[in-house]
């Protein structure tokens, strides 16, 4: 009999034992973060023999339902659907998050309230992987909304801090647009459809209506930050490093690229959907690779990275290759999620400071760090057969002999360029040259919580996509024969972008800087994006409203517009006719006129 | 005025009234407009200060212009017709004339801008005469021409008097120009049904009549011009001060007083003949009258205007002013309205 589905129903169930543990009042033995982080590596430990088993047994999906309630006309059911996406990503994320919480105790070490912290990432896990084992919508909003929930309370985990407070209601407000898209395409689909099942609802694709795909789209472009709701996720950074490690990188933001997979039976179809996603993605990746271009703040360049990588997703899925997608998210998770791990270890290292332009000359004092940084960059640019070239490469590939938008295409492949590019110039400021950091900084990375999650994740970073891909079903037609060149184009572009950063910095490092022109500031200032829509929108509604509600109800149509006009009209036309000038000419022209005027029209 | 040269001047002006309305031949009729004019001018100059003189000449030139309109008029009508008698039917372009000239002998609008000024200029009884005898000879010519009368040029006029008289009013203080202007309201009023049922102009004339005859006697006791002067009538005679609110809402139709009467006739004469937007209008330009009426009894009824401690109440010294008919003619111009069916009849 094939248990894969106990299995992995186990690790689900065990994965809420910590949450609970915290309602009743434990004699805690141990630390409370050390039993929720042991809890997630056993979790982990007992999803593999059940992905295994369900990758080796060649089977379709599984689906586990209890029926919850009915309401007059709909059957809400708790459905869990354990096909290839949910099973391969489940063990991933759990990998991931078990190194994110070991990583955390070191890194919230003095943090006081270091027990909820570890609760909320807990939630925040268990809110994800019902999202994404969820078969009918209904539970997967119950998901979506949960890590919004989850992400707003860990973005402003140092809630004494404003810009943090903002940040998460930046957060919130954009995801909540989002939602807007995602309720629309329930309501659509409950109304059509009658159902929130997704398998009813891939199976009667009749419609050929573009209203729910839309709604999708959007729902998508706000929950993984494409461009026009995009600025929520650089100032989510706000949050501590272990909080943008999990959700900003690797597992909550996918979310809405998640979505667009499931439903990708839905989007085949529609060329116009398809389209929309594919101009949608491109602009992300692009505009968010040339933002990322001139930030100072090294969680902030990474954040910029994973826009850029959410937005090759949505090409990958505009060019009908949802599989593809799928692996991207799978492996960008390693080398994302190990990126920031870095990027943590730095920041504390050298006492809080986050710019690179105060970094540099960490490649002797931090061997480990300095050395998974570099592999977690290559792997970012796609350097051949380390895990990113596996994905990162066929989406190009893909990308290069669809017959789509060429000019979507085009700024994707510049796109890949930058990549590599900002990645050479974090290394660059972070890594070489000499130190620009106060010197008596107390730098050490002796702590094994640091190190070997760090370590397992770059070995995850390296060999994880020969392995996912040497052991994945064929998911997608292979693709077809291409030219030489085309097929070295990715290669091409990112050490064209390496060779280039790599020049103009260590060219340019020793000269004086000037008053920065006009692109260096569209770069820095993220396209002017945030610094316009953030005041303008609000500020457009209050005006508006202001308006209507005092000046054109109380103002105009109960003052003005009646008794201060009738007034005002009888009072000129009064001055008006008592003023005379007295003088017998004029009068005797009244006179003659009108008489003249009626003599002549009379007659 | 010199007692020997008043008789004759009264007689005179009573007089060319008289052959005015008596007589049937056109000439006899222009004759008597002219003495009525040429006595009444030395009426006006009562008082001899320039002002007089000023409001005299203007009178003078105004009403001859008209006359010779008339006259011209006369003589068109006989070239076209060869009648002269008032009573049969006039040609259209001398109608057109008489009609002007009498409406600027009246005092409407457009022709109404001396009006204000020659009732200023004048003693308060000479301004009475101005404003209710004066209309008597006008009224009668245009009485007997109405069959032939252009109904549109005269609603115009009308309609454009009532709002000119309105909107001049608003801005006054002086107490003979508010009732020039309420008379020009007044002639805008009566004109208006001269064509469908001529009985109700001189119902309305009559009523017109005795409202600015009680008014002009209740100012002249207090010999009050502005409203300043008027918001002493307190104490100049008390029981005078609360009567001014009811001839003053008479004055501006407010029921169940007697001057909503002729109002009331007059719109029902209209939308009788299916013209409401009209009444409509000169109805609601009509309350602006009312409100400057409104005015003078705030400051005269309602209010008590400050003084000093040491005032005289000149109210406990004996009048010797003649009040003629003050007490009945307060009555007449209020409580008219139960009777209204006995007064119509006379009509």
């Amino acid at each position: 009999m094939i248990m894969h589905t106990p299995i992995m129903m186990t690790t689900l169930i065990s994965l809420t034992l910590p949450i609970f543990a915290t309602l009743t009042n434990p004699c805690k033995k141990r630390s409370y973060p050390d039993y929720v982080k042991t809890t997630v590596m056993y979790a982990f430990i007992t999803s593999l023999p059940s992905t295994t088993l369900f990758i080796l047994s060649n089977q379709e999906t599984t689906i586990w339902s209890w029926h919850w309630m009915t309401t007059q006309t709909l059957d809400l059911t708790l459905s869990f659907k354990l096909d290839y996406f949910s099973m391969m990503f489940i063990p991933i994320a759990l990998f991931v998050t078990w190194s994110i919480m070991e990583f955390s105790l070191w890194y919230m070490n003095s943090d006081p309230n270091i027990n909820q912290f570890f609760k909320y990432l807990l939630i925040f896990l268990t809110a994800m992987l019902t999202l994404v084992t969820a078969n009918n919508l209904f539970q997967f909003f119950i998901g979506w909304e949960g890590v919004g929930i989850m992400s707003f309370l860990l973005i402003s985990w140092w809630h004494a801090r404003t810009d943090a407070n903002t940040a998460a209601i930046q957060a919130i407000l954009y995801n909540r647009i989002g939602d807007i898209g995602l309720i629309l395409a329930m309501t659509w689909f409950l109304l059509h459809y009658n159902s929130w099942d997704l398998q009813q609802m891939l199976a009667l694709n009749s419609n050929s209506s573009s209203l729910p795909l839309v709604g999708l789209l959007l729902a998508a472009a706000g929950k993984s930050a494409q461009f026009g709701l995009h600025p929520w996720l650089p100032s989510a950074m706000e949050g501590p490093t272990p909080v943008s490690a999990l959700l900003h990188s690797s597992t909550m933001v996918i979310a809405g690229v998640f979505l667009l997979i499931r439903f990708h039976p839905l989007m085949e179809t529609n060329t116009t959907i398809q389209n929309l996603t594919l101009c949608l993605g491109a602009t992300t990746t692009l505009f968010t690779a040339i933002c990322a271009l001139t930030q100072n703040d090294i969680k902030k360049i990474v954040a910029f990275s994973t826009s850029s990588q959410l937005g090759l997703m949505m090409v990958t899925i505009g060019i009908n290759q949802p599989y593809l997608a799928f692996l991207h998210i799978c492996t960008h998770a390693f080398f994302k999620a190990m990126l920031f791990m870095c990027s943590g270890s730095i920041i504390h290292n050298l006492n809080n400071e986050q710019d690179i332009r105060k970094m540099g000359g960490l490649l002797k004092t931090m061997p480990l760090t300095s050395t998974s940084m570099i592999i977690g960059n290559l792997a970012l640019t796609g350097m051949p057969f380390l895990t990113g070239f596996y994905s990162k490469d066929l989406i190009i590939e893909a990308t290069n002999t669809s017959y789509t938008n060429a000019w979507a295409l085009f700024i994707t492949l510049i796109a890949t360029s930058l990549t590599s590019a900002y990645s050479t110039r974090t290394i660059l400021l972070t890594l070489t040259g000499p130190p620009r950091f106060p010197a008596l900084t107390y730098i050490n990375e002796n702590n094994p919580a640091l190190l070997n999650p760090i370590k397992r994740l770059t070995m995850g970073s390296m060999i994880t996509g020969f392995l996912i891909t040497s052991n994945i079903p064929p998911t997608s037609p292979p693709l077809p024969m291409m030219p030489f060149y085309l097929k070295l184009s990715a290669l091409c572009a990112t050490a064209l972008g390496f060779l280039t950063a790599l020049d103009l910095t260590l060219m340019t490092n020793k000269l004086k800087m000037k008053n920065p022109s006009q692109v260096f500031k569209f770069s820095n200032m993220l396209g002017y994006f945030p610094t316009t829509i953030h005041r303008t929108i609000p500020y457009q509604s209050l005006l508006m409203s202001q308006n209507l509600a005092l000046l054109l109800l109380d103002s105009t149509w109960l003052e003005k517009s009646m008794p201060k006009t009738i007034s005002q009209a009888h009072i000129t036309t009064s001055m008006t006719v008592t003023t005379q000038k007295g003088m017998i000419k004029l009068y005797s022209l009244s006179f003659l006129i009108p008489l003249t005027l009626a003599l002549f029209l009379m007659m | 005025m010199n007692p020997l040269a008043q008789p004759i001047i009264y007689t005179t002006m009573i007089t060319g009234t008289l052959i005015t309305t008596l007589s049937s031949h056109w000439f006899l009729a222009w004759v008597g407009l002219e003495m009525n004019m040429l006595a009444f001018i030395p009426i006006l100059m009562k008082k001899t200060n320039p002002r007089s003189t000023e409001a005299a000449i203007k009178y003078f030139l105004m009403q001859s212009t008209a006359s010779m309109v008339l006259m011209m008029a006369i003589i068109s009508n006989n070239l076209l017709s060869g009648c002269w008698t008032t009573t049969s039917y006039i040609n259209q372009p001398p109608s057109l004339m008489m009609m002007t000239a009498l409406a600027m002998k009246l005092g409407m609008a457009p022709f109404h801008f001396w009006v204000p000024e020659v009732t200023q200029g004048t003693p308060l009884t000479s301004g009475l005469l101005l404003l209710t005898w004066q209309k008597l000879a006008p009224i009668s010519i245009m009485y007997q021409i109405h069959p032939s009368i252009n109904i549109h040029i005269l609603l115009t006029l009308s309609t454009l008097s009532t709002a000119m008289g309105s909107w001049g009013g608003l801005n006054q203080t002086q107490l003979r120009k508010i009732l020039g202007y309420s008379s020009i309201t007044h002639m805008g009023w009566m004109m208006m049904t001269l064509v469908y049922n001529p009985m109700t102009t001189i119902f309305y004339l009559t009523i017109y009549i005795i409202l600015t005859t009680t008014m002009f006697l209740t100012l002249n006791l207090s010999s009050s011009t502005t409203t300043l002067m008027l918001s002493r009538t307190w104490n100049k005679s008390t029981h005078l001060a609360p009567l001014m609110a009811p001839i003053l809402m008479s004055l501006g139709g407010l029921p169940p007083l007697t001057g909503f009467l002729p109002k009331w006739i007059i719109i029902q004469e209209l939308t009788m003949n299916n013209s409401f937007l009209i009444p409509s209008i000169m109805t609601i330009m009509t309350l602006l009258n009312l409100y400057f009426y409104m005015r003078l009894i705030y400051t005269t009824s309602l209010t008590l205007f400050p003084t000093s401690n040491n005032t005289k109440m000149t109210w406990q010294l004996e009048n010797t002013k003649p009040m003629p008919l003050i007490p009945p003619l307060i009555i007449t111009s209020t409580l008219l309205l139960p009777i209204s069916p006995l007064l119509l009849t006379f009509h």
